[in-house]
């Protein structure tokens, strides 16, 4: 059967990705069809959704998930227990197909006429779909801390669980009965970034303390790698932010709640990434702020004449035909 | 290659109106949302202390995160109508970044909470108006690469792209006159083997905020019964859904009296203030809001030249062995060309004036050389509406896509400057 491609997204942040795929899911459902379009080339991308000409009910979902580093254990290229948490997650909609695609790790095929009929949770479920990637990458995350809200430990599972969550990246588990300590190595690029990271976390460890939050996870922020990762590789041990670490409670994961945590851990890296950003944003804000004041105190400064003089130099041609496309627009 | 090149570059394609973002690739853009920001500035505007740092305290302390209390798009006009905490900004005007520290923030928030990617990974291509200084290109640069770290970034002017979204749907045609008409700006480009005629480039004063304002104006003078804080919201609501181009104003006003069932349609809505339902009529204006660009003297009296007239002294401009290839391939893009038979309103217009011309040349000749007929060929497409966008979409998922971007190191090296020049005024196909 041919399939063709009708809708491709990258997926890097969020784990799971995404209002735009679910909202691309919907339109097709809404009867949107595939514009045929020549000249598209192909390339490497990370979620990968196609249609049947022949039959609209059926859609292929490739997803490529990122390189995982040495440390990480998959099972056939998937991380351990993704299959039977995609089985769990979407019941008869979804099938697995054995092998995925080409430089894909997992083809998912979904028969859309299994989409339940009532509005409110055909939407629930496409979110879900959509989500694709917190089932797969979480999946021994929730095996770990399902054990937890049962306190036990999960069997065939090692003292140090790493977890891939960027290319070449993971984070570390250490599951025990009373509580399941989560690692995270934090990696930035960028110098700058790497620096309001650091402030943040320390920040955000802070936070922690403050009296309306003690029923949350408690948290930790050191500049050398903690203890609990004495058996890990030394290249996943070189972060230029530090590391930060919970420790969840059984009382974390009780019921509805081991969803929250689940996703809320593994979009942590997101997270810090997206505040990193933001605060970014407003130191620039400021700064403008700041330069637009000084150049009005220099313009206070200037003597009335050479302000006449100035203004009619700076009249560049550029600067003119701009004026006076806005000028004109105003009126 | 990189994991950045493998990846599909993000596309952003910022209106005056509607901003289009989504996944290079993609044949549609993944979100369309309105180009405005609600900021919360109860903070911003009380008077600098002479304690450094105090007004953040007092924020901090009213449990005010002003940095990240501000919401995009849809969001940020339900927003700002629920409560008077939220100032609405919208950071472009006349198809030019008018402030900064919103579009930053937009830009974020579009990354960040709609498209939910990490810009270090994608390489980014956005566009900008034909007219924008070179400084606002830097200053996009430097936000782009500072701010968000993007690996890579590619600044393209908006009518090529409209002009390559036509190439992948029809032939491979690079020549062309682009007419641009959107939220804010409206601009006619004439395009040849993908160089844009920088010198012949015309610009309208009257674009799709125009043609709002004037149906406001016209419901608000036959005195429907339209709240006035939500006039314009209904105005432009009226604009997207129920006008077309009709051939001939004075048939259609005789149309619409004859069958006034027919012609005119009912606006039902409710008053945000007092919740009650109201309901207005909406009859002429269908057809003379978009008439605004084919007699503009309806409108305003300062412009008054109509859009063909505009579109034919832009191509007598272009070189003289460009004209006939531009004639042939009028391109249209932008939301505002998206009226019912817009595209054959103006071929005919435009038409008539060619043909105007040509019959006159032939008669000062005195009939002894006949000339060949110009072929005039307005060209409208689905992809209309986005095809700026969908030319991006095409644009950065080809493999010299990312040859062609400004990278990081780049910006590194040269600073802002590298910015200034644009690889498709230096011709890229």
């Amino acid at each position: 059967m041919m399939f063709v491609t009708i809708f491709r997204s990258p997926g890097s942040l969020d784990l799971s990705l995404s209002l735009s795929l679910s909202l691309s899911l919907s339109l097709w459902l809404h009867g949107w069809k595939y514009k045929k379009i020549n000249g598209v080339c192909k390339s490497n991308s990370q979620n990968i959704l196609q249609a049947s000409l022949k039959n609209p009910q059926l859609l292929l979902l490739s997803v490529s998930l990122p390189t995982p580093p040495s440390e990480t254990v998959f099972f056939g290229g998937l991380p351990l227990g993704a299959i039977e948490a995609i089985k769990a997650a979407y019941g008869v909609l979804v099938q697995i197909l054995d092998p995925p695609r080409d430089g894909f790790n997992l083809t998912v095929k979904l028969n859309l006429s299994k989409l339940p009929p009532d509005e409110e949770y055909r939407h629930a479920l496409l979110v879900k779909i959509a989500s694709v990637r917190e089932v797969v990458l979480g999946a021994p995350l929730r095996i770990v801390l399902k054990h937890l809200a049962s306190r036990t430990v999960a069997p065939d599972i090692g003292q140090l669980v790493a977890l891939v969550h960027r290319p070449k990246e993971s984070f570390f588990v250490v599951p025990q009965t009373e509580k399941v300590t989560v690692l995270f190595p934090m990696r930035f690029k960028d110098s700058i970034d790497t620096i309001l990271a650091t402030s943040f976390l320390q920040e955000f460890v802070e936070a922690r303390r403050t009296a309306g939050l003690n029923n949350a996870p408690s948290c930790l922020w050191s500049h050398s790698p903690p203890l609990e990762l004495k058996g890990a590789p030394v290249e996943a041990l070189s972060a230029n932010a530090g590391f930060v670490s919970f420790v969840i409670f059984p009382r974390h994961v009780e019921g509805k709640k081991l969803d929250r945590t689940v996703w809320s851990l593994s979009t942590f890296h997101a997270y810090v990434s997206y505040h990193v950003k933001c605060s970014e944003g407003f130191m620039h804000t400021r700064m403008r702020r700041r330069v637009e004041s000084l150049i009005q105190a220099l313009d206070r400064a200037k003597p009335d004449s050479e302000k006449t003089k100035k203004s009619a130099q700076s009249r560049s041609f550029k600067r003119l035909s701009l004026k006076e496309a806005r000028s004109s627009k105003n009126l | 290659m990189d994991a950045a090149t493998s990846r599909p570059a993000v596309v952003i394609d910022n209106g005056t109106g509607y901003t289009k973002m989504g996944f290079a690739g993609n044949v549609e853009p993944c979100f369309t949302s309105p180009t405005v920001v609600a900021v919360n500035e109860s903070f911003i505007n009380q008077p600098r202390s002479s304690v450094k740092g105090s007004n953040w305290l007092a924020q901090h302390s009213a449990g005010v995160m002003a940095d990240l209390d501000f919401f995009i798009g849809d969001e940020a006009l339900s927003r700002s109508r629920s409560s008077n905490t939220y100032n609405l900004s919208y950071p472009i005007r006349h198809g030019q970044v008018d402030n900064w520290d919103t579009m930053e923030r937009f830009w974020q928030q579009c990354i960040f909470n709609y498209l939910r990617c990490d810009p270090e990974d994608h390489y980014f291509l956005l566009t900008e108006s034909p007219l924008t200084a070179p400084e606002s290109r830097e200053y996009t640069g430097e936000i782009m690469f500072e701010t968000f770290n993007v690996p890579g970034l590619y600044i393209a002017v908006q009518p090529v792209l409209a002009l390559a979204a036509g190439y992948t749907t029809s032939k491979c045609e690079m020549t062309g006159v682009v007419v641009d008409v959107g939220d804010g700006a409206t601009h006619v480009v004439p395009v040849a083997d993908g160089y844009v005629i920088g010198s012949s480039i015309k610009s309208i004063p009257i674009s799709g905020k125009d043609v709002t304002l004037f149906i406001q104006q016209l419901m608000r003078e036959r005195g429907e019964h339209v709240p006035p804080e939500d006039s314009f919201e209904v105005a432009r609501n009226v604009k997207e859904t129920h006008c077309y181009t009709c051939s001939d104003i004075v048939k259609e006003f005789n149309k619409h009296d004859k069958e006034p069932a027919k012609y005119i349609k009912q606006w039902r809505g409710i008053k945000p203030k007092t919740g009650a339902p109201y309901s207005c009529d909406i009859s002429y204006e269908r057809f003379l809001g978009p008439e605004v660009f084919f007699n503009p003297e309806i409108y305003s009296s300062d412009f008054t030249t109509p859009l063909p007239a505009v579109i034919d002294k832009c191509i007598q401009s272009a070189p003289i062995d460009t004209r006939r290839a531009l004639y042939k391939n009028i391109v249209l893009s932008g939301g505002s060309t998206m009226f019912k038979d817009f595209h054959r309103r103006l071929q005919r217009d435009l038409k008539k004036i060619v043909d105007a011309r040509v019959l006159a040349s032939d008669t000062r000749l005195g009939g002894d050389v006949k000339s060949q007929p110009v072929e005039v060929n307005v060209v409208s497409h689905p992809i209309q509406r986005y095809a700026v966008w969908f030319g991006g979409s095409v644009l950065a998922s080809t493999p010299e896509f990312f040859a062609a971007c400004h990278t990081k190191a780049e910006y590194e090296e040269y600073g802002a400057s590298i910015c200034r020049t644009n690889p498709v005024f230096k011709g890229m196909y």
